[in-house]
């Protein structure tokens, strides 16, 4: 399984609309559902707010990470969407969210490779370089690009 | 430098491996060997050896979730959020180099959150951590114990009673059994927080020990305030045993054996002969005492039950003083117990009216405690103010006390009287009161005393 599995250009959105928090999730979220990846919208929704009360997934740097574990849930995706002016989303930094990777992981899934291949994300997103090759994208070419070098 | 982490977050996806990778850059970056075990939803990768553990200089644990830190006593453990492993790895790793991270337990080995309270003084601390373990306890025994009351309960001339075989006996039953733990729990999480595991057993005994006066050969427990002290003794003493050097052989049996054995062994001695029957020679003492007041000012009998009944909450000063009422109605005089029936529920509707009136002044905690003991002083029970007497029984007892003193005086001067055992409103709704205008006045009055004045003497919670 590759990045590439997860995350397919229909779940790319190089222009976020959204302006908070919650319209940016709901936006990614209805990539995933039209990509016929959940049962149902709303429980896995929930999981992401039940996540993001937690705390934050702003982890700063311009990235979020929403993710959601749930029963609706059918396969792993990833939504990656980016928001140029930023998204508040009570990042540990203050600073608004740029890029937006949006994590749907089923309740009970076969195998642990998904779970693999997004941390190898999320090590990925560590690198100053990476996030900059996303910010410099012009096309979900470029994004899917990158998301197979990893 | 060789350091060790973990990271972990809630659910283990993502930040779990941000922090590691940011962790290991930054180390390797600063020149430092570094392994990160990641405990994220695919379970723990990376694990460190006890041979890693060993060797290394220090631990970050950088989580969002509870990390066992058992496996490092005796090293140097930094523990923080998992965010601050991302954000601020160079700094997490200069605490290092400038030393500044203490050894995880060699003091004592207490949980992340309470790195603040470090500063505290001890014996509050250790105070404030048994009492929070007993709050559920006599919430739970409290609330179930007053609903059977209320519901299932009938006056007889020994009190109130629930019918025999009723539902509401097996529910009286239960709380009861939670009210039973109460002081173990206290005295045990006290001891707990001194000493450590080791320390439990001994608190626990001694805290049920000095809530069962049959040990020596009283008529009550020496109730909560009994119940702190058995479990500062079982704590210090715990304590104490821990430094005696031991030869390596005998080591590992110290904390599950030998401590608990011998400290067990000592606080059941000291509480019983030397606390203990001194408790049962005092009750004796207040009950002649009191008999001897019966042709004495009525006032002045007054304040002195109603200051006993709200001391010690349940204790042998309030059992004694509840004795001598209940002796009073069978002798024909019911107008003692009317003052007492008022003394028993101010101190619970006291305090739970303050924590409604000041909330900056009570921890969350003492706010839901509070809630409960408004439920529990209408039926009369007065253990429901323990558990916030209990935090702070300097300000809290003699505030109290003043407002049961005035809540008994007032209901003694009017002529309320009380013809069952019992206190608190529910002793109206059953109609055994005579007087009930004057037994709700004389209450309300105590209430508003205790709220006000312990208001006024409590210090706003630090965070």
């Amino acid at each position: 399984m590759k990045l590439t599995d997860l995350l397919t250009e229909d779940l790319i959105k190089m222009d976020v609309e959204g302006s908070t928090k919650d319209e940016v999730m709901n936006e990614l979220a209805s990539l995933i559902e039209a990509n016929g990846a959940l049962t149902e919208k709303q429980p896995y929704i929930d999981a992401l707010h039940a996540r993001e009360q937690q705390s934050s997934t702003g982890i700063g740097f311009g990235i979020a990470i929403p993710h959601g574990k749930s029963d609706a849930v059918k396969e792993p995706r990833v939504a990656f969407g980016i928001k140029r002016d930023g998204v508040d989303w009570a990042s540990m930094d203050d600073e608004p969210a740029n890029l937006i990777f949006m994590i749907a992981v089923p309740e009970k899934s076969a195998g642990d490779e998904h779970l693999k291949i997004l941390q190898m994300l999320s090590r990925k997103l560590i690198d100053d370089e990476f996030r900059q090759s996303l910010l410099n994208a012009t096309t979900k070419e470029d994004i899917i690009k990158l998301a197979s070098e990893i | 430098m060789k350091l060790l982490a973990i990271t972990s977050c809630p659910n283990g996806i993502a930040h779990t491996y941000m922090a590691a990778e940011k962790l290991a850059k930054a180390a390797e970056a600063m020149g430092h060997e570094i392994k990160v075990e990641t405990q994220g939803s695919i379970g723990v990768e990376n694990e460190l050896t006890a041979e890693e553990i060993r060797a290394a200089d220090g631990i970050i644990i950088a989580a969002d979730k509870q990390v066992d830190k058992s496996r490092f006593n005796g090293k140097k453990v930094l523990a923080t959020g998992v965010g601050e492993g991302i954000r601020k790895p160079e700094e997490l790793i200069k605490k290092f180099e400038n030393d500044e991270v203490p050894v995880y337990g060699k003091e004592d080995s207490t949980e992340v959150k309470e790195e603040k309270r470090g500063k505290e003084n001890p014996i509050y601390r250790s105070l404030m951590n048994g009492v929070s373990y007993m709050i559920p306890f006599v919430v739970v025994g409290g609330l179930l114990i007053a609903l059977a009351l209320a519901i299932g309960g009938e006056p007889t001339p020994t009190g109130l009673q629930i019918p025999e075989g009723s539902v509401w006996q097996t529910i009286l039953n239960v709380g009861a059994a939670s009210f039973t733990l109460m002081v173990p729990i206290l005295a045990g999480f006290i001891a707990y927080s001194i000493a450590d595991r080791p320390g439990l057993a001994p608190g626990m005994v001694g805290g049920y020990i000095a809530a069962t006066g049959s040990f020596y050969g009283s008529d009550a427990g020496a109730g909560f305030i009994g119940g702190i002290i058995a479990g500062f003794l079982a704590g210090y003493i715990a304590k104490a045993i821990k430094r005696i050097p031991v030869p390596k052989m005998v080591q590992p049996i110290m904390p599950i054996l030998v401590i608990p054995l011998v400290a067990t062994f000592l606080v059941a001695v000291i509480f019983i002969f030397v606390i203990g029957q001194p408790i049962a020679g005092l009750m004796e003492g207040l009950t002649s005492f009191l008999q001897g007041m019966e042709g004495a000012s009525r006032i002045v009998l007054a304040l002195i039950l109603g200051a006993m009944i709200a001391f010690d909450m349940g204790g042998p000063f309030n059992k004694v003083a509840f004795l001598f009422g209940a002796a009073m109605i069978a002798e024909g005089n019911a107008y003692i117990m009317g003052a007492i029936a008022v003394a028993i529920c101010t101190p619970p509707l006291g305090l739970g009216l303050a924590t409604l009136l000041n909330k900056k002044k009570y921890a969350d905690e003492e706010r839901e405690a509070g809630k409960a003991a408004l439920a529990m002083g209408l039926v009369g029970i007065t253990e429901g103010a323990i558990p916030l007497a209990a935090r702070d029984p300097l300000r809290v007892i003699p505030s109290i006390m003043i407002g049961a003193m005035v809540g008994s005086v007032i209901a003694m001067m009017s002529n309320v009287a009380d013809n069952v055992p019992h206190g608190g409103p529910i002793v109206a709704v059953f109609q055994a009161v005579d007087n009930v205008l004057m037994f709700f006045i004389a209450i309300i009055v105590g209430v508003l005393v205790t709220a006000f004045l312990v208001n006024a003497l409590k210090k706003p919670i630090k965070e």
